[in-house]
């Protein structure tokens, strides 16, 4: 699996693929206005046995670009059990488009039913073990390594007996999976429990690090952001990001943007930002090929 | 659902408690140390994306039953219905099954919701197409049908209804509607009568000649001219190929 992972096709900067957006990238193909545009995301389960105009919308993007899953609905940290049959879905689509990357939240949506949301997962002993056995069950029968991502939330846990980064750590451990880091829920989760989102930022294990996102949000109060990825990136994400980049090198980052959905000129502006970040680290690190930011590989 | 099943490890029962409120929560407390601020944030967000999951399939519906009674029947929705997909167009569905168990709503309310659905559902069913040739002889070959199709009849004239027009009673007769995806992907209704739904029905699995389906709709109605359905039927046939429904000949 580590050797896939190597040969990762997914590079550079993306955009979340909304439907509303689909017609204009489609139009802007070839122009410089999609220059930069090097890989699209989409939610599985919007795409999985669709037909119609949305098959044909499918194809013309896989014929194109690089395509990430992005799941919402595995509920990995729920308590019904794994969605097997689901996830046997996802890895016929995932070969039938030849799709390489897929990532799931350290979150849960189902409580018996789907509740189509991401809730907030007890930070316990228990329940690292419990999200670690499915994440490498869902491993098992995908055939290849996912990323989990830090989920953004709203109540801290009174149960919780560690804090954030340590459940992050403890799970990413116990199941060897890799990250997604969401560098806005870093932020976004700063802001509703007080914490330090450089400090936080430092405690992620760097050499699982594939994949982050980077998005809007909406500050309700002073002491709550609701994460609706439906307004530009705000300057202290941005500077997380570059944080992020000088301590772990660089990774394929994409801009998510899912409500409030601006022209895709506004949305390329913020996915060149995205590719100008990565492009000085990189200038950088190629000055200085001694330096520690080269990436290291995930461990065995 | 309710969280009170001790069996479980403290985070999940935590984790049932937490959905139990979102559900309901004037019948379920917030789980205790939970601030109420923060709790709501959930009660509002999970709701209102279930909302419009569910609204954008439905808009006459929403209409004719008014705010109020959509909000409280979403909200029962929402408390009682245990959802066991994970794709998002199953959402819509979800609530279309769920709504006869409703007691209250108008007696259109299903038949309605039915047609508002059903758009949603042939625009994305996941078809294959059969090898055919566009032109092609419809009454001695087998006519193919649009994959995307189903042949409906409702005993309410769904495609009238809006918030001026609330029929009180249900038809003498069935509407009987056809919905279609056409070659550019577009979904299309049409108006049809009982024979012609009939004759698409037959034809729909693809394996009678134009003939041979004509030769079933004229015994079905007690026709004794054959010769005379079938020179209309041929004319028939041509006229659902020129609309797109038909798709050619079998080959």
């Amino acid at each position: 699996m580590g050797q896939a992972q190597s040969h990762h096709p997914i590079k550079g900067a993306g955009l979340g693929l909304k439907r509303e957006l689909l017609p204009q990238i489609q139009a802007a193909y070839g122009t410089s206005l999609t220059a930069h545009l090097d890989f699209v995301e989409i939610a599985p389960e919007n795409w999985i046995g669709a037909g119609g105009k949305y098959a044909k919308q499918l194809a013309w993007f896989t014929e194109r670009y690089p395509i990430v899953c992005h799941g919402l609905c595995l509920s990995l940290g729920g308590p019904d059990p794994l969605n097997e049959d689901f996830l046997r879905q996802v890895k016929q689509f995932l070969d039938q488009h030849q799709i390489p990357l897929y990532t799931e939240h350290l979150s849960y949506c189902s409580d018996g039913g789907y509740l189509y949301d991401l809730l907030p997962i007890p930070f316990t002993e228990e329940a690292v073990h419990h999200v670690a056995r499915r994440i490498r069950r869902t491993q098992e029968i995908l055939e290849r390594r996912i990323a989990v991502e830090n989920a953004s939330f709203y109540v801290a846990s009174p149960i919780a007996e560690m804090d954030e980064a340590s459940f992050i750590r403890a799970v990413l451990q116990e199941a060897d999976c890799d990250l997604h880091l969401d560098i806005n829920n870093i932020y976004v989760n700063s802001v509703n429990f007080g914490f330090d989102p450089h400090a936080f930022l430092r405690e992620m294990p760097g050499e699982r690090i594939v994949y982050a996102h980077i998005a809007g949000h909406d500050h309700e109060t002073e002491d709550l952001i609701i994460d609706t990825h439906g307004q530009d990136v705000i300057d202290p994400v941005w500077q997380l990001l570059r944080e992020a980049y000088e301590l772990f090198g660089v990774f394929p980052t994409l801009l998510e943007r899912d409500t409030n959905i601006p022209p895709l000129a506004d949305a390329m502006h913020e996915v060149n930002k995205i590719a100008g970040l990565q492009a000085a680290q990189q200038g950088i690190a190629r000055q200085q090929p001694a330096d520690a930011v080269s990436r290291k590989r995930a461990s065995a | 659902m309710s969280g009170a099943d001790t069996d479980l490890p403290l985070f999940q029962q935590y984790q049932l408690a937490f959905t139990a409120h979102i559900r309901h929560p004037r019948l379920h407390a917030r789980p205790e140390g939970v601030p109420a601020k923060r709790m709501r944030v959930y009660n509002e967000i999970v709701f209102n994306n279930l909302q419009s999951a569910v609204g954008a399939c439905y808009p006459v519906l929403q209409r004719v039953l008014g705010k109020r009674a959509w909000q409280a029947l979403l909200r029962r929705f929402f408390a009682e219905h245990q959802a066991n997909s994970p794709f998002f167009r199953d959402i819509p569905k979800a609530f279309l099954a769920f709504l006869p168990q409703v007691e209250t709503l108008p007696p259109y309310a299903v038949s309605l919701a039915h047609y508002e659905w059903v758009e949603l559902a042939i625009a994305s069913a996941d078809t294959v197409t059969p090898m055919l040739t566009a032109e092609g002889d419809l009454v001695q070959g087998i006519p193919i049908v649009a994959p995307a199709l189903a042949v409906l009849a409702y005993d309410y004239p769904v495609q009238k209804i809006s918030v001026r027009f609330k029929p009180r009673q249900a038809l003498a007769e069935p509407v009987h509607l056809l919905v279609f995806r056409n070659q550019q992907d577009e979904v299309k209704f049409v108006e049809m009568n009982a024979m012609t739904a009939r004759l698409l029905e037959l034809l729909q699995p693809g394996e009678l000649t134009g003939l041979a389906a004509l030769q079933q709709l004229g015994m079905e109605m007690g026709h004794a001219d054959s010769t005379s359905l079938i020179t209309f039927g041929a004319a028939l046939l041509e006229d659902l190929r020129q609309q797109d429904i038909v798709w050619g000949v079998a080959v």
